[in-house]
């Protein structure tokens, strides 16, 4: 109890600190935590109840100013001498201000994007829940990775064995808080009374759920709600007095008892609920549609702390032992023997969940762990830039280092001098790096985020990405600067005399020496930088055009220029006994909201349907075409929605045979069916379907419903759910004619006459709120849902895209460098040779037959390696081959037509050189 | 708008602002004003050590007790009370240690040093000449 009431104040005093943007050690984090949870512990003593005594501790907090604190001077000291090393290491890299630029900038490229995508990963992946004793947590899987979703009913008796220490049963939600009209969403959870206390998080004011508020229709104060810490501040701008206020969730007043602390999210990792309401109150909102009763509404994730000592495979074994009672208990008598097979299966386990349950990680590990080898790589060629860059500055320095053997230093002193420079270089690339990080992982986190679902990760500072960073920039060091630390240390006294005798004498010194070594060391480093820029630029290319092939492909409709509305019934109020719309008037309803938005000037055309593409919905159900090819049953699985007339002509998908929908296939008339092309093929091995009838199977198999749909048209493929999946077969029925499951929201979909279709969203609502004012309306483009769904291949192709023209940028200029730097060494040399008769043109080959052997000794190597590496994001691409010849050529081209760019500059200034000039500077 | 200064020949005097020439205003009420602001974080130094002087205590404890021997004329704020702990820590004239009591939370307690000591023994006889000047001088007598 103190531990957790502690965490808490140390919760506050760190985002009060993270506020006025100041650091404060832990030690002095945990001491003021100490004293204002005494300062709520006196309050407390003399008789002030817990609100006032938080608040009065709050205050406290509030008024102070950490600025002296942050300042807390501590001891620290160098050992000898190295001070004095980074001092000389700051001025020498001041002394070529280009070349410390370019190497910091790069590094901080390079250190940035690994630490933003290593930060992701670990709030994503590694990091434990802020909660108490996050390993001891659980929960139920039937794959090992994620949450399987329970009903109500398993959940509640779930509950009533005891099979946990604690244990709470949860589903992500959002919640509409306007009043009227346009919504307006907020991220929220359904949970049951459990969640705080299995999780050990008490609310910083208010209280949390008990068992009673958890009650079906809510408890003893009537529908209550938890929230946020951040929601608090947001909307109540942190108002002391929040505990008691009212919010309007789904139109329905909610009393807030709670505020949760800063730093937790809820249970899923890469989403944080703003408003808890407690399953009980579920009702209240869904009216007679409630999941509580739903033996086939599959939405609870259930998590449970495990009793101790209990292992999770002790917990496992106990949770199988009594599975089969839970199923017999929560199954329906009238389900069929498929049903009873396929349900609760054995194959389900408890998981440790002390990271959580998320959709997010189970999405973007693949993605995520290819990104990270890719940033790796554009740092290690920053690597090689900069251990290139160094080298030519340790040949130009070898003077300098002689002098300094000559005075006493001693090799490793020479060595150490050289590699505290690389370390300077690091540091400086990794603190600006920092920022490109927290820059990077910020913007990376809103471009996964969609309209619909909000991307949260806690992206705050722990050990893991300090260490990570720390780690990074000391092999980063080393990786650059090693080399030419032992080149110089490897530089004779003798040396500094050499330098300034004869041109002859030249010839035999160490700078001569780590001059040819440089050079082939160097050929060495752009080689590897070019097959490793060719690899890039072929995982580039392959995300880029998976991306570009989804962006284009042929949905079946045409996605401009239509707006989708979602419309909520579930809180018109239309029938006086059930405050709400009963389920037959909906459609009536609607229709006539149809027929003023098809009025409205600038509207070409107007349908309802209860799904539209690539929405969260899917609908599916067994089908038989009798006299059609024979199938199994599993195979006899199509998707279906239900549209009204014109729906089809609204969204531009054609009827190729037979005909829509009409006005009079309505209730009473034959039911009447359209099915696709995909339909056609499957069911009817592409014969004509219309005429034919299709009938939905039953729940046992191998039964059908005797009544049938006559199918009156062929519709052309359109994409359902995804834009990746291939087009399923589809059973579309008219909207006006009895059978489909109970909704409360549909979608109206309107194409615009001219112009983007979001601007008629003001009359379309004025419209639809004319005909019903307790409509939800939800407004979105069909655009914006289709980029919606490609956004992880958005991300990655954006991604891969900047990091593969990053990496291309980086070799062309080590390239650059490399011959540029032999270009001046070989001045005289060309010199001389131009002096004898040589032609500039033969000069310039002279400098390009090597730039042209090394790039392609690089774009060799970096194809075998990107052929060989591909294979591993195979299933990130979509419609190409992780061998695709046309990617590896076009990559290669790029790589040889930017490396001989890079050498054809410094050869071209070789061919201009002015012998008797070169020759008199020797 | 007045300041209250002493004048040499012992009595109190009062100058106005308005007899000083305008661009000596602003450098006087800023000398002032720092000077009362050095002798205040003076004082907060002294007072914390004197009252470590005796017993070890914790943070909050010593917020307590200021308060109540001072019968409220006398409040840290929350933050600066630390600042001024951890900066008699850093010139090591009290010591902070985190003690853990059975059944208490653990604490961070400060004990004044033998360097502390001697400080505030040195620290009290500036004061008690300061007073004694100020009481030869205008003539304020102190309890």
């Amino acid at each position: 109890m103190r531990d957790r009431e502690l965490r808490q104040w140390r919760a506050l005093v760190r985002d009060r600190a993270d506020r006025e943007w100041r650091a404060l050690s832990s030690d002095v984090v945990d001491e003021l935590a100490c004293h204002l949870a005494d300062l709520h512990g006196s309050a407390l003593a003399v008789g002030a109840s817990d609100d006032e005594a938080r608040r009065r501790a709050l205050d406290v907090l509030n008024a102070a100013s950490f600025l002296e604190l942050s300042k807390r001077p501590r001891a620290r000291r160098f050992p000898g001498g190295h001070m004095h090393d980074i001092r000389l290491a700051v001025r020498q890299l001041r002394a070529t201000p280009i070349v410390t630029v370019v190497a910091v900038l790069s590094l901080a490229l390079g250190i940035g994007a690994n630490t933003a995508m290593f930060s992701i990963v670990d709030s994503l992946v590694l990091r434990a829940l802020p909660v108490r004793q996050p390993g001891r947590l659980a929960i139920v899987s039937d794959d090992g990775h994620r949450a399987y979703w329970m009903t109500y009913p398993i959940w509640s008796d779930i509950q009533s064995r005891h099979l946990f220490e604690n244990a709470f049963a949860w589903s992500t939600a959002r919640f509409n808080l306007a009043e009227r009209g346009e919504t307006e969403f907020v991220d929220g959870i359904w949970t049951s009374a459990g969640i705080f206390d299995t999780l050990g998080i008490a609310p910083i004011l208010g209280r949390g759920f008990t068992d009673a508020d958890d009650r079906r229709g809510g408890g003893p104060d009537g529908p209550i709600a938890v929230i946020s810490y951040s929601f608090w501040q947001r909307r109540f701008g942190g108002a002391a007095d929040t505990v008691g206020r009212r919010l309007t969730l789904e139109r329905i007043p909610f009393t807030i008892v709670g505020i949760m602390p800063p730093d937790f999210f809820g249970p899923d990792v890469g989403r944080r609920f703003d408003v808890a309401i407690p399953l009980g109150a579920e009702p209240l909102v869904r009216g007679k549609e409630t999941f509580l009763d739903g033996p086939w509404t599959w939405w609870l994730a259930i998590m449970g702390r495990l009793k101790p000592p209990q292992s999770i495979e002790t917990a496992t074994a106990s949770f199988r032992g009594v599975l089969p009672q839970i199923r017999a208990a929560t199954l329906p008598p009238n389900a069929s023997p498929e049903t009873w097979a396929s349900n609760l299966k054995d194959t389900f386990t408890l998981i440790p969940a002390a990271n959580g349950d998320s959709g997010l990680r189970a999405r973007y590990q693949r993605p995520l762990i290819a990104m990270m080898i890719v940033v790796a790589l554009v740092l290690l060629i920053a690597c090689a830039n900069i251990a290139n860059l160094l080298l030519a500055r340790a040949a130009a320095r070898v003077h300098e280092m002689s002098i300094r053997r000559a005075l006493g230093a001693s090799p490793w002193r020479l060595a150490r001098q050289l590699l505290v420079e690389s370390l300077v270089l690091s540091t400086a690339g990794a603190l600006l790096g920092w920022l490109v990080a927290r820059w990077g992982s910020q913007l990376l986190v809103r471009e996964l985020s969609t309209q619909t679902n909000t991307v949260f990760l806690d992206l705050s500072l722990d050990w893991r990405v300090l260490g990570f960073t720390a780690t990074v920039t000391v092999a980063t060091a080393l990786l650059f600067g090693i080399a030419p630390a032992f080149r110089s240390s490897k530089v004779e006294p003798i040396d500094a005399l050499k330098e300034h005798g004869s041109a002859s004498a030249r010839g035999t010194s160490t700078a001569m020496r780590i001059f040819a070594v440089r050079i082939n060391l160097a050929g060495s480093l752009v080689v590897a930088q070019v097959a490793l820029s060719v690899v890039l630029v072929v995982a580039a290319g392959l995300f880029v055009r998976t991306f570009s092939k989804l962006a284009t492909l042929p949905l079946g409709f045409d996605r401009d220029r239509l707006l989708v509305v979602t419309v909520d019934m579930q809180r018109a109020p239309i029938d006086a006994v059930t405050q709400s719309l009963r389920p037959a008037q909906r459609v009536p309803t609607l229709e006539r909201a149809l027929e003023s938005v098809r009025r409205l000037p600038g509207v070409r055309g107007a349908g309802l349907s209860l799904l539209t593409p690539v929405s969260d919905g899917g609908w599916n159900g067994r089908f038989e075409v009798p006299g059609g090819v024979p199938l199994t049953d599993r195979e006899r699985r199509a998707y279906r929605n239900m549209v009204s007339p014109g729906w089809f002509a609204t969204f531009g998908t054609l009827i190729l045979a037979g005909r829509d929908f009409a006005e009079t296939d309505r209730a009473g008339a034959p039911p009447v069916a359209i099915v696709n092309e995909a339909f056609a093929r499957h069911f009817l091995n592409g014969a004509s379907p219309v005429g034919r009838t299709v009938r939905q199977a039953a729940r046992a198999p191998g039964e059908f419903a005797p009544a049938g749909f006559e199918i009156i048209g062929l519709a052309a493929d359109a994409i359902y759910k995804s834009v990746r999946d291939p087009v399923p077969p589809t059973v579309y029925t008219s909207i006006f004619q009895p059978g489909g499951p109970p909704f409360a929201s549909l979608r109206l979909t309107v194409r615009a006459a001219i112009g983007p279709p979001a601007l008629l969203s003001r009359s379309v609502a004025a419209a639809m709120t004319a005909v019903n004012p307790d409509f939800a309306l939800t407004f979105r483009t069909m655009s914006d849902s289709i980029d919606a769904s490609l956004t992880q291949e958005r991300v990655v192709a954006m991604l891969s895209g900047f990091f593969g023209g990053l990496a291309l940028l980086l070799a062309g200029l080590g390239l650059y460098g490399v011959t540029a730097y032999a270009v001046a060494r070989r001045r005289t040399e060309i010199g001389i040779r131009m002096a004898l008769g040589a032609a500039p043109g033969g000069v310039v080959r002279l400098v390009l037959t090597r730039v042209v052997l090394l790039i392609a000794a690089g774009i060799a190597l970096g194809a075998g390696l990107g052929a060989w590496a591909a294979q591993f994001v195979a299933s990130l691409l979509y419609g190409l081959e992780p061998r695709d010849p046309a990617t590896l050529a076009a990559a290669a081209i790029t790589l040889a037509a930017t490396g001989t760019l890079a050498g054809w500059l410094p050869a071209r200034r070789a061919a201009r050189i002015d012998p008797a000039a070169a020759l008199r500077e020797s | 708008m007045f300041v209250a200064f002493a004048s040499c020949a012992g009595a109190q005097h009062l100058i106005s602002l308005d007899d000083i020439p305008d661009s000596r205003i602003k450098s006087v009420v800023v000398e002032f004003t720092s000077t009362i602001r050095e002798a205040k974080k003076g004082t907060a130094e002294l007072v914390v050590l004197a009252f470590l002087e005796d017993e070890s205590c914790h943070g909050y404890e010593l917020t307590q007790l200021i308060e109540a021997r001072s019968g409220g004329a006398l409040t840290f704020n929350f933050a600066s009370l630390y600042a001024t702990l951890y900066k008699l820590e850093e010139r090591k004239w009290i010591q902070g240690r985190w003690v853990e009591k059975p059944g208490q939370r653990r604490r961070r307690y400060y004990t004044i040093t033998a360097h502390g000591r001697d400080v505030l023994a040195a620290q009290r006889k500036e004061w008690r000449r300061f007073f004694e000047l100020i009481r030869d001088l205008a003539g304020v007598t102190y309890a």
